[in-house]
């Protein structure tokens, strides 16, 4: 008789005070309910955060007053290839097989000869900042796709997601001296590190300290890229797409115009004149 | 390659020691390699900016594929309580170990920047499907080591150290939860794997929802199949039985099956994208695929036919099924495929690149790739390492012994 009460005393006595290891499930429960909580809210996987992530990679409708697109007029083309050694020399691009900006003879399906030449497109949706495991690359608010040579781990993977070969890899580490340059303009920019890739910049130095000195990208020189500037027939159009006065905007209301393979939903902001426009 | 007993230890037979021997000749050969290609960088390679991913990531893709077994065995012994599995849960971990350890060893000589390998876990872009598979095999590295640690101080090494194996005794208790997260980390990222290449809408060959799914299911028979193949080697030189018939042939039965709805899917992957629609982008690349390289003959003939029908009937008709040495050649058939299908699919995407130049001239037929000689050493030497790696495993470590029961 004794021995059951003691028993069911025993019992009662578990069931009233929580033991030492609910206790510690309970409280291990919670911890991981709070951290997990606080990882959520506030860590880097919040809302916020994970939205900011998504500006970078969509500049939003109206995050600045300018959106920079580029028109190459392939009919007025002459394939001097000024262009392109414009930018080598200005990008510090030494090498020829690691052009940002390519140059080639073409043909349409008629027949009729044309120059091809191609930047990087700057896409609205572009693959290469998508896939960019360390987020070297992004879309700035204007639409330049820019980049960081310090974040860059050389994987490569925006090369492969790159469909109009764009991007370009220091294989080597580029010691040769620039022969493009002083004839075709001086250096502006750092040159990369091996190991690292790089691309076309639309000349972003030069628009963003043209903008802080007052000047209009696409207008003023000091402001555009320079492969724009150097174009003896003024085949290459610079702008803002959000100001209707623009020479970009101009350009495109006189001028039909193409994209790249728009099936591939990149939505480039290069855009082309069709070379037998005005035969 | 018998042991000889001498006073309780084993002595080396002289096959095994020149065996270890040439593998060390290798590996030491790779070492010196990877030194050349991180001194000079990555232009010691045949790679370029048309083809910027090409042995080394066939290398990691094959190496992450073939360690599924980890994952697979872990869950099917530990979660799913299939306790006739357990002997080979470990061999699993041991090759998973050695197949991750051997990616990471080629993923560190693949970048440009090896000394920036620790930037997607500081620096994040939670889009990049490449930045949730970096955190995953972090993670599931992470996860393979604590599944090994245990067996490490089994071994006698540890035979003094008491507490530590109290420790690690300890630790088999977090065993299923370990099974749990690493196979949540691999169904991710051995799947994330395929989407690499299946959400690059500019390749139109890649681009299609079900490269996921074939990755994972051809890890999973890949994986099988390499840990059991392994097992069925090792038990043939130690002269014993480690696996028995009956687990050998389910296993088999599985990997099978497994095949089975791998060759479904590609079957209709087939169809769907060629036979039955048609997309110019793909059909311009096949088209150029098939007319200045081998990839459309090594596609069906390696992977589908020596690689997929092969192998299924192998595993799947009991008669070929009960024979020990047609099953070994068709799990041989299968750990070919699977890097086979790795290096197809890398490499037949990237050699034909999409056409953006609007005329008839700029149009780029095929572009090539081979890799160089210190490519190839850097592979053997991690391959060695790999190897090694499991032959001084399966001899002095606790993989293949029963485990004393609790």
């Amino acid at each position: 008789m004794s021995e059951k009460s003691e028993k069911s005393k025993k019992k009662e006595k578990k069931s009233a005070l929580l033991n030492r290891r609910d206790f510690l499930k309970i409280a291990g429960v919670t911890g991981a309910a709070v951290l997990f909580t606080e990882v959520i809210t506030s860590g880097p996987l919040s809302a916020e955060a994970v939205q900011g992530i998504g500006a970078r990679l969509h500049a939003g409708e109206g995050a600045t007053d300018n959106e920079w697109h580029m028109i190459i007029d392939l009919a007025k083309c002459i394939g001097c290839n000024y262009c392109v050694w414009a930018c080598q020399a200005v990008n510090d691009v030494s090498d020829d097989s690691m052009r940002w900006n390519v140059g080639f003879p073409e043909r349409t399906e008629n027949g009729q000869d044309f120059y091809m030449t191609r930047p990087c497109l700057h896409c609205a949706e572009a693959p290469c900042v998508r896939v960019c495991p360390v987020g070297a690359t992004w879309i700035r608010p204007d639409g330049i796709v820019d980049m960081d040579y310090d974040l860059c781990i050389g994987c490569r993977y925006c090369q492969v997601a790159c469909p109009y070969d764009a991007r370009r890899f220091n294989w080597r580490e580029v010691v040769d001296d620039n022969r493009y340059a002083p004839t075709w303009g001086s250096s502006e920019v750092e040159r990369r590190a091996r190991g690292v890739v790089e691309k076309c910049t639309f000349c972003v130095h030069r628009v963003d300290r043209g903008l802080a000195q007052g000047l209009t990208p696409g207008v003023d020189p000091q402001a555009t890229p320079a492969c724009v500037n150097v174009c003896p027939v003024g085949a290459r159009i610079f702008g803002d797409a959000k100001d209707p006065d623009s020479p970009f905007s101009r350009y495109m209301k006189e001028n039909p115009t193409f994209r790249l393979r728009e099936d591939f939903g990149t939505e480039p902001k290069v855009h082309y004149v069709r070379p037998d426009r005005r035969v | 390659m018998a042991d000889v007993s001498v006073g309780g230890r084993r002595r080396m037979s002289q096959a095994l020691l020149w065996w270890l021997l040439l593998l060390s000749a290798f590996f030491i050969a790779g070492l010196v390699a990877a030194v050349r290609v991180l001194i000079n960088g990555l232009q010691v390679t045949g790679l370029g900016d048309q083809v910027p991913w090409g042995l080394w990531i066939t290398h990691d893709l094959s190496a992450i594929a073939l360690g599924a077994g980890a994952f697979t065995f872990s869950a099917a012994v530990y979660l799913f309580r299939l306790e006739r599995l357990e002997p080979l849960a470990r061999p699993a971990v041991f090759v998973g170990f050695l197949g991750y350890t051997s990616a990471m060893l080629a993923l560190a000589l693949d970048i440009g920047r090896p000394d920036r390998f620790w930037h997607p876990l500081v620096y994040w872009n939670v889009h990049s499907v490449l930045w949730e598979i970096t955190w995953c095999v972090i993670l599931y590295s992470t996860v393979l080591v604590l599944e090994f640690v245990p067996v490490l101080i089994e071994s006698r090494w540890f035979d003094g150290w008491t507490r530590l194996r109290r420790l690690s005794h300890g630790m088999h208790k977090l065993t299923p939860f370990f099974a749990l997260f690493g196979m949540a980390l691999s169904l991710l990222h051995q799947s994330s794997l395929g989407a690499t290449y299946g959400v690059l809408s500019g390749r139109a060959i890649w681009f299609k929802p079900s490269m996921p799914i074939m990755f994972i299911l051809s890890a999973v028979a890949g994986g099988m199949s390499l840990t059991l193949l392994a097992t069925m080697i090792t038990g043939r030189l130690q002269g014993r039985r480690l696996v028995s018939l009956d687990v050998q042939r389910e296993i088999s039965r599985f990997i099978g099956y497994v095949l089975l709805a791998y060759l479904y899917i590609k079957l209709w992957d087939w169809a769907a994208t060629t036979y039955y629609s048609y997309n110019p982008g793909i059909a311009d690349a096949l088209a150029r695929l098939q007319v200045t390289t081998p990839y459309t003959l090594t596609f069906w003939w390696w992977e589908i036919v020596l690689g997929g029908v092969i192998p299924a009937a192998i595993m799947l008709y009991p008669p070929l099924r009960r024979d020990s040495q047609a099953v070994m050649i068709g799990l041989a058939l299968i750990v070919m495929a699977v890097v086979v299908n790795r290096w197809n699919v890398t490499l037949s995407g990237l050699v034909v690149p999409p056409e953006w130049s609007p005329g008839v001239l700029g149009s780029v037929v095929a572009v090539s790739y081979f890799p160089t000689g210190l490519e190839v050493l850097v592979s053997v030497g991690i391959l060695a390492y790999a190897l090694l790696g499991f032959t001084l495993g399966a001899r002095y470590l606790p993989i293949y012994k029963k485990r004393a029961s609790h």
